[in-house]
């Protein structure tokens, strides 16, 4: 086996985690789909300029997220609002936009500038680290922290001051320190 | 192939605990997007991508 049948097949093997990271960043799956075919494309494209043994995942990521960001400027606009709540509320003050309580993680993301989703994700999400994620943004560590700062304050606002209880969570934390590293392991593909 | 990117080998698990991102964003959060992260990698993949990566497959044995 050459190494580009490993390249394929390593590609293959994070599919999943890219098409996970794609609607995580634009909500809707089909386009996230297309963006993962385009990421795949591009990615066996430029393959030479991956280094084997080096952070694929990373790399790809990097690939995505930046098909994404170009789609977002080809169209000139993004789409914060899918279900236009916050354009029938035009008149409305940015308190009573604050109580949308929304229910749906992934309709919540959709309102964060993609700068914060994308940090969030990453870090939370994926499984990177703080250091790779600043490379997949091409942003300093210090940016990616304050980014998340943000993103987790606006989506507590978002989903409300009762989502701990929605979802079951205990307010005082008591998962042990080994029982916190398999849970942000499970998360990494 | 998995692989942890935040320790390296040799360093015990304890000393590179990834407690930073858990400092910033509270449990059920964290929690939450990791849930909805692995809902999705669980979906089986469509077609369309195994149709691709065989086209390429293909491309790369012909040439």
């Amino acid at each position: 086996m050459n190494a580009r049948d490993i390249f394929l097949e390593q590609v293959t093997a994070l599919l999943p985690a890219l098409r996970a990271f794609g609607r995580s960043l634009c909500g809707d799956p089909a386009r996230a789909d297309d963006l993962v075919q385009d990421t795949v494309l591009k990615a066996w494209t430029n393959r030479e300029q991956f280094q084997s043994g080096s952070n694929l995942k990373a790399w790809l990521f990097t690939i995505l997220r930046n098909c994404y960001y170009s789609e977002l400027r080809h169209r000139k606009f993004e789409i914060e609002d899918p279900d236009g709540v916050c354009a029938a509320q035009v008149a409305i003050s940015p308190d009573h936009d604050a109580k949308l309580h929304l229910r749906d993680l992934s309709r919540a993301l959709q309102h964060l500038p993609p700068d914060q989703r994308e940090a969030l994700i990453l870090v939370c999400a994926t499984g990177l680290s703080y250091e790779e994620a600043a490379d997949v943004c091409q942003v300093a560590v210090g940016t990616i922290k304050s980014r998340i700062a943000r993103a987790r304050d606006r989506l507590v606002e978002l989903l409300g001051e009762d989502a701990a209880q929605v979802t079951g969570a205990i307010p005082v934390p008591t998962m042990t320190d080994s029982e916190q590293i398999s849970t942000q392991r499970s998360g990494v593909s | 192939m998995i692989m942890n990117e935040k320790t390296k080998p040799g360093e015990s698990v304890a000393a590179t605990a990834p407690a930073t991102p858990a400092e910033q964003v509270p449990d059920w959060l964290g929690n939450r997007l990791r849930r909805m992260f692995t809902d999705v990698m669980e979906e089986p993949v469509p077609d369309d991508f195994k149709a691709l990566l065989q086209q390429l497959e293909d491309k790369e044995r012909g040439a």
